[in-house]
């Protein structure tokens, strides 16, 4: 009758994967997918993904509308467990524990793995409230002035709100408002961090700024961001993975080999803009 | 790399207290969720229950087909001149409500500007807000004495002057102290927002391109409002009126203040004398009972039956105008 | 040619066409016609009552002059100058919004509690109150993790149940106390504290803690005089401290932070000195006003069946005011839970999502069910099952409770759904359960949606009157309620009873100055739920 964060039912390949481990990686994958597939009801979303996802550098996912790029996106932090259709099968690792076992919370998960999103989402609530919110659900109750401060920093946001922390966080622009929600997700010291599409929704300017953030972040965090946005793919990320059509994962690999010299035709199709 | 992934690993099991604090708050909300079903299970057991009482001492065949409802004095429990007295006040509010709201809909919805409609919607929604006792209240003191100023009126329907033929007149009888027709009015008053603001609703999700297309053939407003519009919302506009209808039958203060206790069959060929004389309807019969002193007996479950017989019209109304309702909301789907 | 021709003949206005306009304006006219008839009937109507309660035909013209120059002048002088001005107009409607609610809350708190006797809230208040808030604080301070919900609601459960096990012997301890100190425990600190949490918020902690301090001192200053002077101090306690302070904070904060529009606030001061004004000219000249029914003896003093000139009321005001606060303490909660349920946690799939279209389906039905069966049930159950004694406030409310509780919980879907998806997704990505995401971000943006809503839901049950008639609610009843245990009528009950009153004096007097006060607390709800959603409407945008 209550539906208790409903774990999708998984068959837990776990055990295998967790020694594959990774040797191009000096620290090993952040998190690795093995024959990972989503349906909504009838609809494939995600179809039988491999996946390594190396440990603090920028991979960016990439592809056509309704290729399952942020379905898999949402598939790392079990944002998919509040659809009710969405079924998962095969294996999700992060750090090596399978995230949908039993056992994973996936609001502990979540503590781990923070999430931006394409339209800036900050609370109706002050610019220090919104930082301040992630150290307040899990029971952090010291230095919460600092950490606020160092989030911000790094967010690239403290010298432009630092005298107005107790205002409103929708006083701001739309730039900074999507820089508020990444200070909120790195306040808590994630991992990982998430960004679907995070400047889809800014100017040119705004998205700049988003996109060095984006760069430097990558030092502390491991960063997976999709996006549509090809040229910006190309400039920030390490690695690159192409979705097509059918929730299929076609080619993943340095950005570099994928920009100038992909395998598959499809691939250089998609890129060169013969479709998509 | 097996110390770095047990520490992953133990940070993400779950924390049973917060679990189980989770599931505490999940089950207390679900609980109050829960209490809305008891409500209409615990109006169903107490009404049957009681109701059940009353049809074995009373057969229900003749609650249902008596002709004379006079609990009190004769221990009478026949159930139809109740159900006249419901039925006459339910069609003449009817007759005021569900004209006069179909058109405030359409005007609200087709030719009222922004503003107009900004504060005569609001305007509207007070007649269904207004305590029903003051509504009672208004159709005792002010509006039967008004009525009465003008009634009797006797009308010639043949001109004077034709003398062979008989001369028909209608005659419209003069107001009792307690009548159907001051308290058919305030019920038909507070029922027009009913009708009008589910019509409104109705006639505002027609879409445009229905509108627009009527007008690109050369329509008039006029004939797009009569032949296009409101065809075209007509399931929304029953559903309408059938609720309308469902909340007059349910009606009881202003009913049992204007109306008065006397419970009639109705008046065949002078229809006139039912609205000009006292009638009962069955929620006036209930109030009776209740306001007897005496609580318990038949006539005490008789208000159960009376009540059951009343949830039963109603909850079928509210079903049949939500069935309409969803009809309608698929074909614009 | 001959084509152009036609063309213009076709496209011009010709008789037919200018008949066609006006059916077209006539069917307006009949639309527009329709759609004022209710509303213009209800006018006269309205109009009928009111001449009645208050004769205006019985005033002498100087007394009209007297009443258009010191009150109606200034006032739309001072309001046509305000409206001009936007700053000025919106402190004015802040300050007259603070003035009404702080009086309205006043003399409603003072009423309540006076009938109830301050001696048994103060000792509900103090075990059900502060009690919880200190051990709550305590909790917090040791305590890592924040959930300290439940740790709040359960000690006020089990504190009232102490206060209301220990009655005999806790009860003559806290009589000892002057009456004035259980109005202050009852009044004064709650709101101290408020304007200290309130303060921390909008100007500094520093000034907050001084704020509250000094409301306090002024409190008992004022309560040092009285007793000086040999006067009960009680209700002046609660009108220096629910009405003075608060509207004092309000208009001392638009005097500062908004100078523009400074003046407005004194909007509200027009309309009292006016007032003053006229009623000492009234007094000094002798100047006879309407002979009205709508008197303080109405409004006072306790129902008379025989001689109109001693009824009054009061009794059945207090009897509508505790109901209607009892019921909202019953079906607030409740209505929320249910609403929660099925907005947040239902699912959409399988058996559990069957039951809860089933709850959807049962509560729009519920909305639907006439208000007299709502009576045979609260007759069934208050009555038959649970054996209360007939008529009392906690069956007269826990049946209009039933009653509004489906408006209840679709308001407060209403008010879930309108709050941003992306919020709770955010909420979801930082780690929040879903508890914490409801009660740290959903609940806050929802909860002035749920207040509209339910103070409209009952607003409607405050003239509710036929389950009333039907659980044998007194009609008439000569003292207010002194507890939810004690058996109370209202205000409709009474109006109901007087309607075989054939006294003129009754029947064109004293009941339509009653249905007067029916309306007015009517308009004070559905202003409090404007109120209410105004506010909302503008943080959120």
């Amino acid at each position: 009758m209550i539906n208790q964060e409903s774990t999708p039912a998984v068959q837990s390949t776990a055990e295998t994967t967790e020694h594959t481990e990774s040797t191009q990686a000096s620290r090993g994958p952040a998190i690795e997918a093995h024959d990972l597939s989503v349906t909504y009801g009838t609809e494939t979303a995600l179809e039988s993904v491999d996946i390594q996802i190396p440990d603090r550098q920028i991979t960016a996912i990439i592809g056509p509308s309704g290729c399952g790029k942020s379905t898999f996106l949402r598939c790392i932090n079990r944002m998919n467990d509040r659809i009710d259709a969405a079924a998962v099968s095969g294996a999700l690792s992060f750090k090596g524990t399978n995230v949908y076992d039993e056992s994973v919370d996936p609001v502990a998960l979540r503590r781990r793995i923070g999430m931006v999103f394409q339209h800036p989402n900050p609370f109706p609530k002050s610019i220090y409230d919104n930082v301040a919110y992630g150290l307040r659900i899990q029971g952090i109750s010291s230095e919460i002035d600092a950490r606020v401060k160092l989030a911000l920093k790094r967010a690239a946001l403290y010298e432009e709100v630092s005298d107005s922390l107790e205002k409103s966080a929708l006083d701001l622009s739309g730039g900074q408002q999507q820089r508020l929600c990444i200070a909120r997700a790195i306040a808590v010291d994630p991992d990982v961090l998430l960004m679907d599409e995070p400047a889809s929704a800014l100017d040119p300017i705004a998205t700049a700024k988003i996109e060095d953030l984006i760069a430097e972040l990558s030092e502390e965090y491991t960063v997976v961001i999709v996006t549509h946005n090809m040229q910006q793919a190309a400039r920030i990320s390490d690695r690159t993975a192409v979705f097509l059509t059918g929730g299929e994962l076609v080619e993943y690999d340095d950005t570099e080999t994928i920009f100038e010299n992909p395998e598959h035709d499809r691939v250089e199709d998609y890129i060169t803009g013969k479709f998509g | 790399m097996s110390s770095e992934s047990n520490a992953a690993r133990e940070s993400l099991q779950r924390n049973d207290h917060v679990v189980r604090t989770e599931r505490l708050y999940a089950w207390a909300i679900a609980g109050s969720a829960f209490l809305t079903i008891l409500v209409t299970v615990g109006i169903v057991l107490a009404l049957l229950g009681e109701a059940l009482t009353f049809w074995s001492a009373v057969s229900p065949l003749s609650f249902f087909t008596g002709t004379k409802w006079s609990p009190i004095i004769d221990g009478e429990y026949g159930l139809l001149p109740l159900v006249s007295g419901t039925l006459i006040v339910t069609v003449c509010s009817a007759l005021i409500a569900l004209p006069t709201g179909l058109a405030a809909a359409l005007y609200l919805s087709e030719y009222a500007s922004e503003r107009t409609r900004s504060f005569l919607k609001p305007a509207l929604e007070i007649l269904a807000g207004v305590p029903t006792v003051i509504y009672g209240y208004m159709a005792l003191v002010y509006i039967t004495p008004l009525f009465q100023g003008i009634l009797p009126v006797s009308i010639r329907l043949i001109p004077p002057g034709l003398d062979p033929l008989p001369a028909f007149t209608l005659v419209i009888p003069s107001l009792q102290t307690f009548n159907v027709l001051s308290a058919s009015i305030v019920v038909g008053i507070m029922i027009i927002p009913m009708v009008s603001s589910i019509s409104e609703d109705a006639l505002r999700s027609v879409p445009d391109e229905l509108r627009a297309a009527a007008y690109g053939l050369g329509s008039t407003k006029y004939d797009v409002s009569t032949k296009v519009v409101v065809p075209a919302a007509t399931s929304g506009i029953v559903a309408s009126y059938v609720l309308a209808l469902s909340r007059a039958i349910g009606e009881t203060m202003a009913v049992t203040m204007a109306m008065g206790m006397s419970p009639q069959l109705p008046y065949f060929p002078n229809v006139f004398r039912n609205l000009a004389e006292s009638s009962q309807t069955m929620t006036g019969a209930m109030v009776q009972i209740a306001s007897a002193d005496s609580l318990g007996g038949v006539t005490y479950e008789a208000m159960f039956a009376l009540g059951l017989t009343l949830f039963l019209i109603t909850l079928s109304m509210n079903v049949a105008a939500e069935l309409v309702r969803r009809r309608f909301r698929e074909v614009y789907q | 040619m001959a084509a152009d021709g036609n063309t213009e003949r076709t496209l011009s206005v010709d008789s037919r066409g200018r008949l066609l306009g006006l059916h077209a304006t006539l069917f307006e006219a009949v639309l527009l016609g329709a759609t004022l008839f209710g509303i213009v009937s209800l006018c006269i109507l309205f109009g009928y009552i009111a001449f009645d309660a208050f004769r205006p035909l019985t005033a002498s013209i100087r007394w009209y002059l007297l009443f258009a120059g010191t009150l109606v002048l200034p006032t739309t002088a001072f309001t046509l100058y305000a409206r001009r001005r936007p700053a000025v107009r919106s402190a004015n409607t802040k300050a007259f919004g603070a003035v009404g609610g702080a009086l309205t809350v006043t003399l409603s708190t003072y009423i309540v509690v006076d009938a109830l006797s301050p001696y048994d809230v103060v000792l509900c208040l103090l075990f059900g109150g502060y009690l919880p808030v200190v051990l709550w604080l305590i909790v917090r301070r040791t305590k890592r993790t924040p959930q300290t919900g439940l740790t709040i609601i359960l000690a006020a459960v089990g504190g009232l149940a102490v206060a209301h096990g220990g009655y005999d012997l806790l009860r003559p301890i806290v009589g000892i106390a002057a009456q004035w100190i259980a109005y202050f425990g009852i009044v004064t600190l709650p709101v101290a504290c408020g304007l200290w949490i309130f303060g921390r918020r909008r100007w500094s902690r520093q000034t907050a803690r001084r704020a509250a301090l000094s409301a306090l001192g002024v409190v008992l200053l004022i309560v040092a005089l009285a007793l000086g002077l040999g006067i009960d101090p009680s209700f002046w306690v609660v009108v220096l401290s629910a009405f003075v302070i608060p509207v004092a904070v309000v208009i001392g904060e638009i005097g500062v932070t908004d100078p523009a529009g400074r003046i407005g606030s004194a909007g509200p001061f027009v309309l009292v000195g006016g007032l003053s004004a006229f009623l000492a000219v009234e007094r000094q000249l002798g100047i006879d006003g309407p002979d009205g029914y709508l008197t303080a003896t109405l409004l006072l003093e306790s129902w008379h069946g025989l001689n109109a000139s001693s009824a009054g009321v009061y009794p059945q005001i207090v009897g509508s005011i505790v109901t209607v606060g009892v019921m909202g303490v019953l079906a607030f909660p409740i209505g929320i839970g249910g609403a929660l349920y099925l907005e947040e946690y239902a699912p959409r799939t399988g058996w559990s999502g069957r039951f809860a279209t089933l709850l959807e389906v049962n509560i729009s039905n519920l909305a639907g069910v006439p208000s007299v069966v709502y009576g045979l049930l609260g007759l069934a159950l208050f009555r038959n099952a649970l054996g209360f004694p007939t008529g009392i406030v906690l069956s007269a409310a826990g049946t209009l409770g039933l009653l509004i509780l489906p408006i209840v919980v679709v308001s407060a879907q209403e008010a879930l759904r309108s709050v941003p998806d992306s919020l709770r997704e955010a909420a979801f990505g930082m780690g929040a359960s879903r508890w914490q995401t409801l009660r740290t971000v959903v609940l806050p943006e929802a909860i002035p949606g749920m207040l509209t809503g339910t103070i409209l839901a009952l607003a409607r049950a405050i003239g509710e009157t036929a389950p009333l008639v039907i659980i044998a609610v007194a009609t008439t009843k000569y003292s207010p309620p002194d507890g939810v245990l004690s058996s109370a009528t209202v205000l409709p009950l009474q109006i109901f009873a007087a309607r075989s009153n054939v006294d003129p004096a009754f029947r064109h007097g004293i009941v339509p100055a009653a249905a007067v006060v029916l309306l007015v607390l009517l308009l004070l709800m559905n202003t409090a739920a404007i109120v209410v959603r105004n506010r909302f409407d503008r943080r959120s945008q």
